[in-house]
């Protein structure tokens, strides 16, 4: 048969007819909209065995139980523990993103001295150096760990001080402290049986606490309503995410808020709202009102109304006597939904005086928030897990990142009931890296191991079979049959949670009314979020919505 | 029997956090914000807007919305603007799908979407090296060059899918299957169910007479319903998604 040049033609056509009606290009066009899908440069999840820990977020104060879903070893998502008592599933914004922390630009992996590389063993001889020309100053913020036992054990053997840094929230309870002479840490708000909250500036519902504390009970029984179980008053110049939520804001002017607050007492005293007869403060309900900017028959009603639906409380932003000074008139010390008195089983651990300039070294923690800056003439050595830039540390050392340490969480500073929790190290710890518990313990084997000091509080609880472990279903502690069981409980995730505050009217008499402090404004998360660097994700919040003005801080 | 999965968002018991878009992001594998990103150019499947009742002083209040995709019962208007198919109604779960595997970015569906619930991927997604470890295995990145949006967090669905299966079960278990934006806010603002189910929590709320959808004149039969008793949201939240700005608050 001849072939010829027709044939060919026909052929051709009808072969790219009939593939046509094959699967075949629409098989290309899929796998090549999927080819172009999968460069080499997109980064492709790890994939591996999934699995799901139970730990606690390190990161600030509050301690929140964390539920981590793991892939291939490593974190690949964050999300709440519903059975956690206190925070009840909830998270601040941030924990979501946490996981990715650890791989932040601003990820501290080297040791660096003025800026420049340097290695732990030049450090740690830098340091045993300072340590032998004089005293040390320990700077921890978040009293209370194992690790601090370590650091004041430390300091206290080498002829120096330990130093506890707190946070607005503590701060705002120290003049009960003052009054009533009962440590700081002491103290909480009972939040659950208050009526009545009247906040001086507080972000209560934006970061204030722990997480999912306040939330849920307002949820539950303030939001939408008119005439609500709980009643939020929110006193502040603007329109903050808390005011914008509270069932009544008042706009006062600017740093005018201790005028308020005396005009307030004026107010309850005078008009025999409140049964204290406490000192009343110089300056007149007029005088006060012009201050303020708000018209004396707005102060009148917003007293009558503090008082409407007892009991109540005030929370400050931070520690100003004059603000505080209304809970002592309202009878709010020591009483139901008031300041209580939680029962304390752990070791107090309170701050000492100031250190002295003349220290040759100081070390701060690396729980001590980024832009604390020591006065002092010495050497700094300051561990952190990442670098937020602009410190003036002369030793920046790298310490473990999010769930590389194993740590422990004590109570969180506003909980009127103590808490016990222990963060589980779910990666391991950089090589790169170490504590400032760590760095001591290489210096001076004696002292405390965290791990056989979280022991020893694990088997304190036991012994006092007091509280309830939270892992799923409530478990009394009184049910535990060894301080082991209790142990591994704790280290699986769970938390324990104390006794119920007691109500012991605390002797807070006020002999003069007090002077006006100027406490720091806190806006939001922002300011109680320690590490120096926010997760990169975070900038869906300010950078891609209008929920947030940007951070301050510089962002790596 | 199929179901119809939705949302009502109490709108009352947002405190405007933004817990909801973190977790959507951190579950959905979406990149950092590219720096010269906006709210329009940056991917944020679910964004939490401010609303205000515009006026001055001690009267003015706010409120804040979160606003996803509706996942449109009627007429899904992305659905039938869509040249590749790569938009489709699940008939079995009511969830409007995106599959960017199909996506050639020509943005019909941004375009037709009355809600501006759907995002263009504008840039190559990229993490810091080493932090794509974190990344969530269930969910694969998507390329520069496609449109995304809330597909409900689908692949949570596949695991709840696959756990039913595992216990030979055909249906999942209601619990099993909750979005990353449910189970991240902090006051329970937002509840989540099968809205074909009459006993069904969400169901019940979605029928509350404080409950309402944007834009229901339209009549695309949103599935993301909404609940206040605050008139002035109401009254406003028909303009919100009409009107994006980048103004703090509308």
């Amino acid at each position: 048969m001849k072939f010829s040049r027709r044939d060919l033609l026909i052929g051709t056509v009808g072969i790219t007819a009939g593939i046509a009606f094959t699967p075949v290009p629409w098989k290309l066009l899929g796998d090549a909209s999927i080819w172009t899908q999968n460069w080499p440069w997109i980064p492709q999840p790890s994939h591996g065995p999934v699995e799901t820990k139970l730990s606690a977020c390190a990161l600030c104060v509050a301690g929140c139980g964390m539920r981590v879903r793991m892939a291939a070893g490593f974190p690949v998502g964050v999300s709440g523990v519903t059975t956690n008592p206190v925070t009840q599933g909830a998270l601040c914004p941030l924990g979501f993103a946490a996981h990715q922390l650890n791989w932040h630009p601003a990820r501290l992996l080297t040791v660096r001295h003025n800026g420049r590389a340097s290695s732990w063993p030049e450090a740690q001889a830098a340091f045993a150096k300072t340590c032998a020309e004089g005293p040390v100053a320990v700077i921890d913020g978040r009293p209370g760990r194992a690790a601090s036992a370590t650091l004041e054990v430390f300091a206290a053997k080498h002829n120096g001080s330990y130093q506890a840094v707190s946070g607005p929230e503590t701060n705002a309870l120290v003049p009960y402290a003052a009054w009533s002479e009962v440590p700081v840490s002491a103290l909480g708000y009972d939040l659950e049986n208050a009526r009545t909250i009247v906040s001086f500036g507080a972000p209560l519902l934006d970061g204030w606490g722990t997480p999912g504390r306040f939330t849920r009970l307002w949820s539950e029984r303030a939001a939408g309503q008119i005439n609500p179980q709980l009643r939020l008053i929110q006193i502040e110049p603007s329109l903050s995410h808390t005011a914008a939520r509270a069932w009544r804001w008042v706009a006062v002017r600017e740093g005018t808020q201790s005028a308020l607050a005396a005009a307030l007492a004026r107010v309850l005293v005078e008009e025999h709202l409140v049964k204290t007869q406490g000192p009343l403060p110089d300056m007149t309900l007029e005088q006060a009102a012009v201050q303020a900017g708000i018209p004396i028959t707005a102060i009148r009603d917003l007293a009558h109304a503090m008082v409407e639906c007892a009991p109540t409380v005030v929370i400050t932003s931070d520690s100003d006597p004059t603000v505080s000074a209304l809970n002592v008139l309202l009878g709010a010390i020591g009483t139901p939904g008031g300041i209580v008195l939680k029962t304390k089983m752990n070791q107090q651990h309170g701050s000492v005086p100031a250190a002295p300039a003349t220290v040759r070294a100081t070390v701060i923690d690396g729980t001590v928030p980024w832009d604390l800056i020591p006065p002092t003439q010495g050497e700094v050595f300051r561990f952190a897990a990442w670098d937020g830039g602009g410190s003036n540390a002369d030793w920046l050392l790298p310490s473990p990142g999010f769930l590389e340490e194993l740590t422990d969480i004590p109570t969180a500073p506003t909980s009127s009931i103590e808490t016990y929790t222990i963060a589980t190290n779910l990666l391991a710890q950089p090589q790169e890296t170490q504590t400032a518990a760590q760095f001591f313990s290489k210096l001076d084997g004696t002292l405390p191991d965290v791990d056989k000091s979280i022991h020893a509080r694990c088997e304190q609880i036991f012994q006092a079979k007091l509280g309830t472990i939270y892992a799923g279903k409530p478990t009394p502690v009184a049910q535990f049959t060894s301080g082991a069981k209790l142990e591994a409980q704790l280290r699986n995730g769970s938390v324990w949670l104390g006794e119920s505050p007691r109500h012991t009217t605390l002797r807070c008499a006020l002999k003069t009314w007090p002077t006006a402090a100027a406490p720091a404004p806190v806006t939001d998360w922002t300011a109680t979020w320690a590490p120096p660097v926010l997760p990169l994700l975070a900038a869906k919040l300010y950078q891609e919505s209008t929920l947030r003005d940007a951070p301050g801080r510089s962002q790596a | 029997m199929s179901a119809r999965y939705g949302m009502v968002i109490d709108l009352d018991r947002c405190t405007g956090c933004g817990a909801c878009m973190i977790a959507c992001a951190a579950e959905n594998n979406v990149s950092p914000p590219e720096p010269r990103a906006t709210w329009r150019t940056g991917i944020t499947p679910m964004v939490v807007r401010a609303l205000s009742n515009g006026k001055d002083g001690t009267d003015r209040r706010e409120a804040f919305i979160p606003i996803t995709c509706m996942h449109c019962e009627h007429e899904t208007p992305c659905v039938s603007v869509c040249p590749q198919q790569a938009v489709e109604f699940d008939k079995s779960t009511g969830i409007v799908m995106q599959m960017p595997q199909r996506c050639l970015g020509c943005r019909y569906c941004m375009t037709a979407c009355p809600y501006h619930a759907r995002y263009f991927n504008w840039w190559d997604p990229q993490w810091p090296p080493g932090m794509e470890k974190s990344l969530n295995p269930g969910v694969s990145v998507r390329m520069r060059g496609v449109v995304e949006k809330c597909n409900l967090c689908h692949s949570r669905y596949h695991d709840a899918l696959q756990k039913a299966a595992a216990a030979g079960k055909k249906e999942i278990d209601v619990a099993d299957y909750v979005p990353a934006c449910v189970e991240a806010c902090p006051t329970g603002a937002i509840q989540f169910g099968d809205l074909a189910d009459p006993k069904d929590p969400a169901t019940i709320a979605a029928k509350s007479p404080d409950a309402f959808r944007l834009l229901e004149a339209i009549g695309t039969e949103p599935k993301i319903h909404y609940k206040t008793t605050q008139a002035w949201i109401r009254a406003l939240a028909d303009r919100q998604s009409d009107r994006p700005t980048e103004a703090p608050h509308v």
